[in-house]
């Protein structure tokens, strides 16, 4: 393995490193293919779970949900918050309530009209139903986030929160509006799995759980919407499937593209595959508990953290592992999320991480095991790593297990862990500098109440997180969230890995398609050129 | 018959309550948690607590297990945790696609395999034989994703003749069915070969020789319909394994069928779910085996139901 896993290093040494936000047109330069029809397909991965847009889901829910309905704000493929169905809004001073004015005339896919008695009803919805997803934004009866939400008038609204968060407004992007009439159904969730009741410039025309949704252009839609005629979201499990698919025409995008099966794409004259910085960030816990067999506690010293990170060559990483579609890491999260605070990388220096070693005592290693997901990328990351440890005599076991077991392995209490290392990545939903870090690296959030496996307290770095998310001057929240980093930065409570790239694939006819950091794609303004 | 068949339709309701309580038991004991996966990896605690709640998940195990038992016995198998959608309508829209996919294959492969193992235990030892034997031998070893992914690459990407996956159109079928079928074609082949070899060393076929009929009808009438006894035990199992839906297949073509839904269903631990399918599948192979047993008089009318 070692011999192999050397030879990959010397390979990836010719290439360089690759960063996300490409493009690559897969030769013959200005193909001149066309679409035979104006219906675009994407194939998708796995199917949307519910289109109930409150019920909530995985990133392909998101996915196929955001093409039907909308919410007050919105990011755009910068992460950066733009107006959706909120033409403009302010912010009290305390930093209690938002106003926000709304787009006059909008109407849902079943006529009703869009109004702030609509934004009332959404609220009013997650109140009544801690098990929606919605909870996750206005919070629970015993732990709410919203105080209320206030009728201005037709079209003005305010929501006023129990305490200030600077996390609210990028949440807000998910609390997608549904028409009242449908949220008051009796049926309204049976209904909302079956019909769309959006706003969204495509309306639900058919769907095979399983097998497809499709939509059709909203033509009542409020603002410029899709050039095509329809949008049908396929799922194709397995990825040689839906790489032939876009291949024979039957797709017009793909998502994702694994990055051993870019080359594939070689030679189709039709196709580019894109790419884009994501927001999943990548590491490995360093449970400071772990006690060897001696009493001693090598997590537990800075020192050896430290050691750990230097011994990475997360370069290497990035090329060997994934090809060249991965980001070296600069902080404890990806770029593509706010506030994010670039610092030198921890760059690979051996002999540094050498001495680090013996000064901390621990010149001739040890032993540790590592939790890691059974995928094939997972585990190719975690051989990697076990490879590049064993040039500091860390001598590592990998532990693979099903995801969804690793979930309650790694849920264990601090007392009955046994988890040594986790080799794992983490992203933030709502695109915001708190989520990126509270759940892994706050205090409060070790196991069960969130994935803090290295048991790492700090309590700068608490104090820090806690008192930005209070703030709302950007300046501040900035200066706060750069101090958190530098201090998780410098104390490496992981192995920091790096960041990963979105690949997807496309036919050259198909434009106008906006690619959003967490994987999600937007075919708001896509157009087909079309025979 | 009839006594037998009421007897052998009562007896299911034991050995189904049996497999109710291995299913629920063996769905617990797996490491995982469904209201975490529901809740998402950024929930908090107290989100993970209601999901929980709010489902029941919390309840003692027993409990559990009664009060699904308590919707199984009044026709309600319970709401998918995962998409949240009535776990019977899940199943069913399923298994139309499953049985889709059964019918595609099994239309041609088990006559296909009799086929050649017949005509090869006729011809032992000679080309036809041999041919026989290393097309059954092909289907038996050729790993069904890989030649999914070789029909794929050369009639959809190469030939651009037949669509990639899906079932929207007739054409769908063809390639999902050829990879369904492969392996019944060839366990069948090698069955019927040595079951009619078997039968053609018995005395009554060499009576019939020896009283001159014609060698067709020693073959067909006294030979062929003897040795069905065994081919028909294996097509009942072939059968039974393919209801229960076919992963690669499904996965390969994009079909929405059982197997796959299976699969996602364990990924996510959504008990509802889980346990319906393996009931579901439970009762098709008890019927499967029933029908088998009923046919086994009428190939043979010297076996009697007692």
């Amino acid at each position: 393995m070692k011999k192999f896993l050397s030879l990959l290093l010397a390979g990836a040494l010719a290439l360089s490193l690759v960063a996300c936000g490409g493009e690559k047109q897969q030769t013959n330069q200005g193909s001149t293919g066309k679409s035979p029809d104006n219906d675009l397909v994407v194939a998708l991965q796995a199917d949307a779970t519910n289109l109930d847009p409150h019920v909530g889901g995985n990133g392909n829910t998101n996915q196929v949900v955001n093409e039907m309905y909308e919410a007050l704000v919105a990011f755009d493929e910068n992460t950066k918050i733009i107006p959706a169905l909120a033409k403009s809004y302010t912010v009290s001073e305390d930093g209690m309530s938002y106003t926000f004015v709304l787009e006059e005339g909008v109407k849902f896919h079943d006529g009703e009209p869009f109004n702030a008695e609509a934004v009332k009803a959404v609220y009013e919805r997650g109140k009544a139903n801690p098990s929606l997803s919605l909870s996750r934004q206005i919070g629970t009866k015993e732990k709410p986030n919203w105080e209320d939400v206030i009728v201005d008038s037709e079209y003005q609204v305010t929501i006023k929160l129990v305490k200030p968060n600077n996390t609210f407004i990028n949440k807000l992007t998910q609390v997608r509006m549904v028409s009242p009439k449908a949220m008051a159904r009796e049926d309204a969730e049976d209904y909302l799995a079956k019909n769309s009741a959006g706003t969204g410039p495509y309306v639900l025309s058919e769907r095979v759980d399983g097998a497809y949704t499709k939509m059709v252009r909203n033509e009542n839609y409020w603002r410029e919407g899709p050039k095509v005629d329809s949008l049908k979201f396929v799922v194709v499990p397995e990825d040689a499937s839906r790489i032939a698919m876009l291949k024979t025409g039957e797709a017009d995008f793909i998502t994702p593209v694994p990055v051993t099966d870019v080359k594939q794409f070689d030679g189709s004259s039709d196709v580019k595959v894109v790419d884009s910085v994501a927001t999943i960030f990548r590491y490995c816990t360093l449970n400071q508990d772990y006690t060897l067999a001696d009493g001693r506690k090598p997590f537990a010293d800075k020192r050896v953290r430290q050691a750990m990170n230097y011994a990475f060559d997360s370069e290497a990483f990035a090329n060997v592992v994934f090809f060249g579609y991965g980001v070296e890491p600069t902080s404890v999260y990806s770029e593509a999320l706010s506030y994010h605070h670039a610092m030198t990388p921890y760059k690979k220096d051996l002999e540094k991480a050498k001495s680090l070693m013996k000064e901390a005592g621990f010149e001739s290693g040890f032993p540790v095991e590592i939790v890691v997901d059974n995928t094939t990328i997972e585990q190719r990351g975690a051989e990697f790593l076990k490879q590049q440890l064993s040039e500091i005599n860390i001598d590592v076991k990998l532990m693979p297990n099903e995801s969804t077991a690793n979930a309650e392995i790694t849920s264990a209490p601090r007392e009955e862990t046994k988890v040594q290392m986790w080799y794992v990545n983490w992203s933030s939903g709502s695109y915001d500098a708190d989520g990126a870090m509270r759940s892994i690296l706050h205090s409060e959030k070790f196991p069960p109440a969130g994935y803090n496996t290295s048991f790492w307290k700090n309590e700068e770095f608490d104090k820090l997180l806690d008192d930005a998310l209070l703030m709302s001057d950007t300046t501040e929240i900035e200066k706060a969230y750069a101090r958190a980093q530098e201090i998780a930065w410098e104390e490496c409570p992981w192995i920091f890995l790096g960041s990963d790239c979105n690949v997807y694939a496309q036919k050259t006819y198909l434009d106008g398609v906006v690619k959003f950091p967490g994987g999600t794609v937007g075919f708001r303004t896509a157009s087909l050129d079309h025979e | 018959m009839g006594r037998y068949f009421v007897k052998r339709i009562l007896e299911t309701i034991p050995l189904m309550l049996i497999i109710s309580i291995f299913v629920f038991m063996f769905i617990h004991l797996l490491p995982g948690d469904p209201a975490k996966q529901l809740a998402g990896v950024e929930a908090t605690y107290e989100e993970v607590e209601a999901i929980r709640e709010e489902f029941g998940l919390n309840k003692p195990l027993l409990v559990q297990y009664f009060d699904y038992m308590k919707g199984l016995l009044t026709g309600h198998m319970g709401r998918s945790l995962k998409s949240n959608l009535d776990v019977g309508q899940l199943i069913w829209d399923r298994f139309q696609f499953t049985i889709k996919l059964v019918f595609a294959g099994v239309l041609w492969a088990p006559a296909l395999g009799i086929f050649i193992g017949v005509m090869c235990a006729i011809k032992r030892g000679k080309p036809f034989d041999i041919v026989g034997m290393l097309i059954a031998i092909t289907g038996l070893s050729a790993p069904g994703f890989w030649v999914g992914l070789m029909l794929v690459q050369i009639l959809a990407v190469s030939l651009g003749w037949l669509p990639s996956g899906g079932l929207e159109s007739w054409k769908g079928i063809i390639m999902p069915s050829i990879v369904m079928g492969q392996g019944i074609m060839a366990v069948l082949a090698r069955y019927s070969r040595s079951s009619m070899l078997e039968t053609l060393r018995e005395d009554y076929v060499r009576t019939a020789r020896a009283k001159g009929q014609k060698e067709s009808i020693v073959m067909f009438r006294h030979a062929f319909k003897n040795s069905l006894i065994q081919i028909v035990t294996i097509l009942g199992l072939q059968i039974g394994g393919l209801l229960s839906g076919s992963v690669i297949t499904e996965t390969i073509f994009s079909i929405p069928g059982m197997g796959r839904l299976l699969v996602d269903s364990i990924a996510f631990r959504d008990y509802p779910a889980i346990q319906g399918l393996l009931m579901i599948f439970a009762l098709q192979y008890v019927l499967i085996n029933l029908v088998v047993d009923l046919l086994y008089g009428v190939i043979n009318p010297k076996i009697r139901y007692d």
